[in-house]
């Protein structure tokens, strides 16, 4: 209690007020330029946190996370274009209903489901993290390792090309963790005689090169693509008949978004793409689906908001980053000194309920923004491309030389641009490979502590139950989407027949 | 009788190399490559080691990829990945910027590459408004100086050209 009135009480400094509302408006601003998404706002602005309070520093980063995932969806109504991967679903009626002039019912329904969404999802998060953590308060080095070990295996179901692309980015991510000097024998690994790598290689300059660097190659080959913006009509709060009509898919899309944000690695792409499939599935009248139907646009929001706060469960609790955005919110939890886990909730408790009232103050505001300046906001799609990006880039620049005024991590961000974009058009997507890197060293230290615990036996590992049900879990999310692929195949199969 | 167009089509299309097996390929190359690398790792003493060796964890990390790029290699030829536009010349000029960009940092110093930068990339880009690029080129750069050098205290090397 002293810690929920010593957070509220933070929250009564202008400052902290002003960063959340800054974080929130600067999340509804990035979310809505495509391309530019929440999770490359929070790693770009990752390293200019490094100088502020860890309270401060993470709220920001928090009502980034929740508004940037909003912002998307006004760019999916008005260009067809998601502003963020989460929004993507929502373009499916959100732009067909822009084209038959409704925009603003859209893009009001958009805001509105997006709050139910996002602040249902931060009432489970302040229910379901303290309690996760007290469950995993007694986790030694093995529960650990397996749990790692399933958050990995989690990659294989989030959106992307392919299962095993996937599996093979995250592992991929590990391999990289393992640069620089060991730390249990302080021999090098992988330094190449380059005494710089012996630290290893930071995760911020990767992930800022992954996300932000790989995109401005990705829009260098769009500048011919011409983008036609729907013409906006005012934005109006949906009305009572819409919003009855919308409730049972909001309401539904609700449990959806949180029971993925929960799980390990996914995140609000694939919430959001569940949510809209389950709308459609649901509904009695399908036809005006992916033709303008309001449903379509209520799923989708709902879904990847609620994915939001629920993401933060296994992040805050285990950890274990729910989505790619938290990943990052979990990096800047490290480099401010912080061990997400459970001691998080015994050692630093204002933190967390600064962290909760962040993503609940965000939440209401950018609904707020969303009505009132949905229409303001479509201006950020007006930005030439040709000088936005270069000036991403810039920001990029600096946010990877920021972190140690190095120019090795500038090196390090453009190399993992130009890398993640011939992976991208391989099919491996960026975010396994930062899950990867952020897990690697838990994943690591975990497993050499679990083999001297066990003195080297391996079947050890299976004494332990929840040990044995993280590994069961890990192999079934591994096998399971390969098992699916194939019955897919089978009954196209029987089909074509 | 002879061969249709479209069988000489489909004959060429089943006789090419799925695009993922050759990933696959190369997955298990790079794997046995950095395997020979992680050959010249120190050898720790036991007592300090605990009998995990620095190698030990790469190289189970190596068997894991190698693992699943195996089954992407058998699985290529059921379900390959859809063939790519090849890359515009505009990306690889992009790519080309990146890398210049950042040597004109280490070289010339960060204020003067940014000028030159916020010149050359929109005009590579096709933008031939002068009247813009040029207030954009002498603005952006400022606007970074005061952000982030006076406001959030960034140490830039001055460079060549000594401007910081």
């Amino acid at each position: 209690m002293d810690a929920f009135l010593a957070a509220g009480a933070a929250f009564l400094d202008p400052y902290l007020l002003g960063i959340v509302l800054i974080g929130t408006l600067g999340g509804v601003v990035v979310g809505a330029m495509p391309g530019l998404s929440s999770t490359m706002a929070t790693a770009l602005l990752l390293p200019f946190t490094l100088t502020m309070e860890p309270i401060p520093a993470i709220a920001l980063l928090s009502a980034l996370y929740c508004a940037g995932t909003y912002g998307g969806s006004i760019t999916a109504i008005l260009v067809n274009a998601p502003g963020a991967p989460p929004a993507a679903a929502t373009a499916f009626d959100g732009y067909p209903l822009a084209q038959q002039g409704r925009a603003g019912l859209a893009l009001g329904m958009a805001a509105v489901s997006s709050v139910i969404g996002g602040i249902v999802s931060v009432i489970v998060l302040i229910i379901a993290a303290p309690l996760l953590a007290r469950v995993a308060y007694d986790f030694g080095p093995p529960e650990y390792f397996a749990l790692s070990l399933f958050g990995l295996s989690m990659l294989a179901t989030i959106s992307g090309e392919s299962a095993v692309k996937n599996l093979i980015g995250g592992a991929f991510g590990v391999l990289i963790a393992t640069i620089g000097m060991d730390f249990t024998t302080g021999v090098d690994r992988f330094t190449f005689g380059f005494w710089e790598l012996s630290e290893g290689i930071h995760f911020i300059p990767v992930m800022i090169g992954l996300f932000a660097g790989c995109e401005f190659l990705i829009q260098a080959g769009k500048l011919d693509q011409p983008q036609i913006r729907a013409a906006l009509d005012a934005v109006r709060l949906p009305s009572w008949a819409d919003f009855k009509k919308c409730l049972p898919t909001i309401g539904r899309s609700c449990g959806i978004g949180t029971f993925i944000g929960l799980l390990p690695a996914e995140g609000g792409t694939v919430a959001a793409m569940i949510g809209y499939n389950e709308a459609k599935r649901w509904a009695k009248d399908k036809s005006l689906f992916g033709k303008g139907d309001i449903r379509g646009v209520a799923g989708p929001e709902a879904a990847n908001n609620a994915a939001t706060g629920a993401a933060m469960v296994p992040t805050l609790a285990l950890g274990i980053p729910g989505s790619a955005t938290t990943a990052i919110i979990l990096g800047a939890l490290l480099v401010h000194g912080l061990r997400p886990g459970p001691h998080l909730f015994t050692e630093t408790p204002t933190l967390l309920y600064a962290i909760f009232m962040a993503m609940l103050l965000a939440n209401v505001v950018f609904g707020v923004f969303g009505l009132l300046g949905a229409k303001l906001f479509a201006r950020v799609t007006l930005i030439p491309i040709r000088f936005l990006w270069p000036s991403v880039f810039v920001l990029a620049c600096i946010g990877a030389y920021a972190l140690e005024q190095s120019v090795l991590d500038v090196w390090i961000m453009v190399g993992a641009g130009l890398l993640g974009f011939v992976l991208k058009r391989y099919g491996f997507a960026a975010a396994p490979i930062i899950m990867g890197l952020i897990l690697g060293e838990l994943v690591e230290n975990s497993l050499k502590q679990s083999l001297i615990i066990f003195d080297h036996e391996w079947l050890r590992f299976l004494d332990r139950p929840i040990v044995v049900a993280f590994l069961t879990l890990t192999l079934l999310s591994a096998v399971w989407p390969l098992v699916s692929a194939w019955r897919a195949r089978r009954a196209a199969e029987a089909t074509a027949g | 009788m002879g061969i249709s167009p479209a069988e000489d089509r489909a004959a060429i299309k089943a006789a090419r190399i799925p695009r993922d097996f050759v990933v696959a390929m190369a997955i298990l190359a790079f794997c046995a490559g950095t395997y020979v690398v992680t050959l010249g790792f120190a050898e720790a003493p036991s007592a300090v080691a605990q009998n995990v060796q620095p190698a030990t964890f790469p190289r189970l990390v190596l068997g894991v990829i190698a693992v699943f790029a195996s089954v992407l290699a058998v699985t290529s030829f059921r379900r390959d990945s859809a063939r790519k536009r090849p890359v515009k010349l505009i990306a690889v000029a992009t790519g080309a910027m990146m890398i210049a960009f950042v040597i004109a940092f280490d070289t010339l110093g960060f204020i003067a590459a940014m000028v030159l930068y916020s010149l050359a990339m929109p005009a590579l880009w096709g933008e031939r408004r002068w009247r813009i690029v040029i207030p954009f080129a002498l603005l952006f750069p400022a606007a970074v100086y005061v952000i982030f050098v006076l406001g959030l205290g960034v140490h830039f090397d001055p460079g060549l050209l000594g401007i910081n």
